[in-house]
C-alpha cells in the first residue's frame, strides 16, 4: 500500500536557521492534492522535498515506496514543473522537452514519439517548433506541464501550473490534470487559486509558516474546525418558520433569513443534528428546495484555519 | 474519496548509457556558443598559427626551397619550437575560454533551470562534466590536437629517428594544454556559476589573468618576495610549461616549478569548490 502513496514521516527543513517546513507528517494517495498557503509557508520546500530536490534536515521521506535518495529511480517515476519560467535560450518547445528526455537516457526514436505525445496531450503540437521565446505565458505553461508529463511518470509534482492560463486553456488543464489522476497518478499541485483548489483536488493540504495545518478531504477538514460553527444555507418556502424552530435547538447559534426572503443560513455547531432537524421539518410540511453547505470550501477553511485573507478569491 | 483505477504505465523500454548523457548537455552548450558569427570566425582564426607552423615545418623540409635558399634548413624543431608554439596557443585558447565560457551555466542560473536538470536522473557532476567537455573539446582543438599533428608531420618528414629522440616533446605538448585546458574551464565554469551577467563573467575571466598578474607584480615588488607570483596565473602555466619543454627561465620572480604545481592545483580545487556551491537545485538561503 506505501508503495502507492508519497509519505512524509516527521520531517523538518531549515536553511541555516530559516524554517522551511517543520515536523511534516502526511501520506499523499493517488489523485490531485493541492498544496495551499500563503508566501514563505513552505509549499515549494514540501514540494522539493519530495522530488528529492532538497533533502530534509530529519525525518524520511519515500515516494511511492522508494527512497528519495535514489534519483536513478526516483526520477523516472516523479515529473517535476517549477514555477519558474525555466528555458535554456534558443530552444523550440519540441526541443526543450525532447532534450530532457534524452537525459533521461531515451534513445532517439523514443524521445521523439514522447515528445510528440506530451506537446499533443498539452495542445501545443501546432506550435512545437516554435522558438519558447516567442511563447505566450499560457503557452511557456503548458510546455513546461509537457517537459514534467513527457517520461511518463507516476507522479506529477507541480508548482503553480495554473499561473497566467486563461480561462479556457485552465479548463482544458484542469481536465488534463483530473485525467492525469484518473489514470492513477498523483498529481500534486500548489495553487493561490482557491476555488480552482476547491473543485479540482481530491484532498487539500493547507500550510502556514511551515507547518502543516490541516490536510485530507476538504469537506473532512471543515467538520474538524469546531470552533467555527458549520453555516449551511437552505432554500425553503417558509424561511422564518424554518428560523424559528431551528432557535429552539441548543446547538443552532444563528438563523439569518435571506435578503431575498426565499432561505435561510444557518450556522450549528452540529452538522448532523442540523441535518436530521432539517428532514422533520420537511415531514411537517415545510417545503424545502436545496441544502447546501456555506463554508465547506477550501477558501472558508483557509481563512479559518490560516487566518489571514485568501490571496485569491 | 474519488476512486482511481491505475491504467497508467511508466516507460520500461531501453535506455542510452548513463555515462554518455552529459553529452546531451554539450550538445546544447555547442550549438549555442557557435550560433555567433564572430566567435566561429575567431575559432577559425585560432588555426592560423598551427597552419602556418605546418608549413614551414613542410618548407624546412622542402630539398627544392632549402637549394634555392643555399640552407640546410631554415630554423630547427626542437623544444624551443613547441614551447612558442604553446604559449601562442595557450593565449589563443584562453581568449576563447573566456568567450565561451561564461555562456555556459549562468544562463542556466538566470533562468532558474537547474531544477529542470536535476530532477533527471543527472547529477550536479554530469552537468558540470557536460559544459566542461564544450571547452574541453574546443580547447584541444586549438591546443594539443594541432600540436600533436605538427609533431607527427616533423617526425614523417625529419624520420623515426627524430621521433624516439624527441618523443617527449610530444607528451609534454599534451600535459601542458591538458593543464591549461584544465585551468581555464575551470575558472570559466566557476566564474559562469557566481556571476549571472555573460560579459561580467567574460570581463572576471580576464581580470583574474591580467589583475592577477598585476597584483602578483605589486606584492613581489612591495615585500621583495617571489611568491606574489603564486596568484599571477600567466607565471605559473609559463613556468610549468618551461620545466615540461625544459626551457631555462630567465624571470627574476618565477617561482619553483613544484609550487607552480601546487598553486595551479589550490586554483583547480577553489574553482571545484565555488562550482560545488553554486552548481545546485536550490540555492542555500542563510537568514
Amino acid at each position: 500500500m506505501n508503495d502507492q502513496r508519497i509519505i512524509f514521516e516527521d520531517v523538518s527543513k531549515f536553511y541555516g536557521e530559516v524554517l522551511g517546513v517543520n515536523r511534516v507528517n502526511l501520506s499523499i494517495p493517488p489523485g490531485i492534492t493541492s498544496l495551499v498557503g500563503p508566501n514563505g509557508s513552505g509549499k515549494t520546500t514540501l514540494m522539493n522535498l519530495m522530488t528529492g530536490l532538497v533533502r530534509p534536515s530529519s525525518g524520511r521521506i519515500t515516494v511511492l515506496g522508494m527512497s528519495t535518495d535514489e534519483p536513478e529511480r526516483l526520477f523516472r517515476k516523479v515529473g517535476y514543473c517549477t514555477q519558474f519560467d525555466s528555458f535554456p535560450k534558443g530552444l523550440t518547445g519540441y526541443q526543450f522537452v525532447y532534450s530532457y528526455l534524452r537525459l533521461f537516457g531515451h534513445p532517439h526514436p523514443v524521445a521523439d514519439q514522447l515528445a510528440t505525445q506530451a506537446i499533443e496531450r498539452v495542445n501545443l503540437g501546432e506550435a512545437a517548433h516554435r522558438q519558447i521565446a516567442g511563447y505566450s505565458k499560457g503557452m511557456r505553461q503548458r510546455i513546461k506541464l509537457a517537459q514534467a508529463m513527457c517520461h511518463q511518470p507516476s507522479a506529477l509534482v507541480l508548482d503553480e501550473p495554473l499561473n497566467g492560463l486563461d480561462p479556457l486553456i485552465r479548463a482544458e488543464t484542469i481536465a488534463l490534470f483530473r485525467s492525469l489522476a484518473q489514470e492513477g497518478l498523483h498529481v500534486i499541485i500548489s495553487s493561490h487559486v482557491l476555488h480552482e483548489v476547491d473543485t479540482l483536488s481530491d484532498q487539500v493540504v493547507l500550510l502556514s509558516n511551515g507547518y502543516v495545518v490541516a490536510e485530507g478531504q476538504i469537506h473532512g477538514v471543515r467538520e474538524e474546525i469546531h470552533e467555527h460553527p458549520m453555516q449551511i444555507l437552505i432554500r425553503c418556502n417558509k424561511p422564518s418558520e424554518l428560523a424559528s424552530r431551528a432557535f429552539c435547538e441548543d446547538y443552532m447559534v444563528e438563523a439569518r433569513i435571506l435578503p431575498d426572503g426565499q432561505g435561510v443560513l444557518a450556522k450549528t455547531r452540529d452538522a448532523d443534528r442540523f441535518y436530521l432537524l432539517l428532514n422533520r421539518l420537511a415531514q411537517s410540511g415545510i417545503e424545502i428546495e436545496s441544502v447546501a453547505p456555506a463554508d465547506d470550501d477550501v477558501l472558508s477553511v483557509y481563512e479559518y484555519l490560516i487566518g489571514e485573507e485568501a490571496p485569491t478569491k | 474519496m474519488a476512486v482511481h483505477k491505475r491504467s497508467y504505465h511508466s516507460y520500461v523500454g531501453q535506455l542510452t548509457p548513463a555515462w554518455s548523457r552529459f553529452l546531451i548537455v554539450s550538445r546544447y552548450a555547442f550549438r549555442n556558443a557557435f550560433t555567433s558569427r564572430s566567435l566561429f570566425a575567431y575559432f577559425v582564426l585560432c588555426f592560423a598559427y598551427p597552419l602556418g607552423c605546418a608549413v614551414a615545418i613542410y618548407m624546412n623540409h622542402n630539398l627544392r626551397l632549402l637549394e634555392m635558399f643555399h640552407e640546410s634548413s631554415f630554423f630547427t624543431v626542437d623544444a624551443s619550437f613547441f614551447y612558442h608554439y604553446q604559449n601562442v596557443q595557450a593565449m589563443l585558447a584562453f581568449i576563447l575560454a573566456a568567450l565561451i565560457g561564461p555562456g555556459l551555466v549562468s544562463p542556466d542560473l538566470a533562468n532558474h533551470a537547474l531544477p529542470l536538470y536535476f530532477c533527471r536522473p543527472f547529477s550536479r557532476v554530469e552537468y558540470v562534466l557536460g559544459k566542461a567537455f564544450v571547452l574541453i573539446a574546443l580547447l584541444s582543438l586549438v591546443t594539443w590536437i594541432p600540436g600533436e599533428i605538427l609533431f607527427m608531420i616533423q617526425s614523417t618528414l625529419a624520420g623515426v629517428s627524430w621521433m624516439w629522440t624527441n618523443l617527449w616533446m610530444a607528451g609534454s605538448v599534451f600535459l601542458g594544454s591538458a593543464i591549461k585546458i584544465l585551468v581555464f574551464s575551470l575558472l570559466a565554469l566557476a566564474l559562469s556559476a557566481w556571476i549571472k551577467r555573460k560579459p561580467a563573467a567574460g570581463a572576471a575571466l580576464l581580470g583574474v589573468f591580467f589583475f592577477g598578474a598585476g597584483f602578483g607584480q605589486a606584492i613581489n615588488a612591495v615585500l621583495r618576495t617571489r611568491n606574489g607570483t603564486l596568484i599571477d596565473l600567466a607565471s605559473l602555466l609559463a613556468r610549468i610549461e618551461s620545466q615540461l619543454f625544459r626551457q631555462h627561465t630567465t624571470r627574476l620572480t618565477a617561482v619553483p616549478a613544484d609550487r607552480a604545481w601546487i598553486a595551479l592545483l589550490a586554483i583547480s580545487a577553489f574553482c571545484l569548490f565555488l562550482l560545488e556551491k553554486k552548481v545546485r537545485a536550490y540555492e542555500v538561503v542563510r537568514g
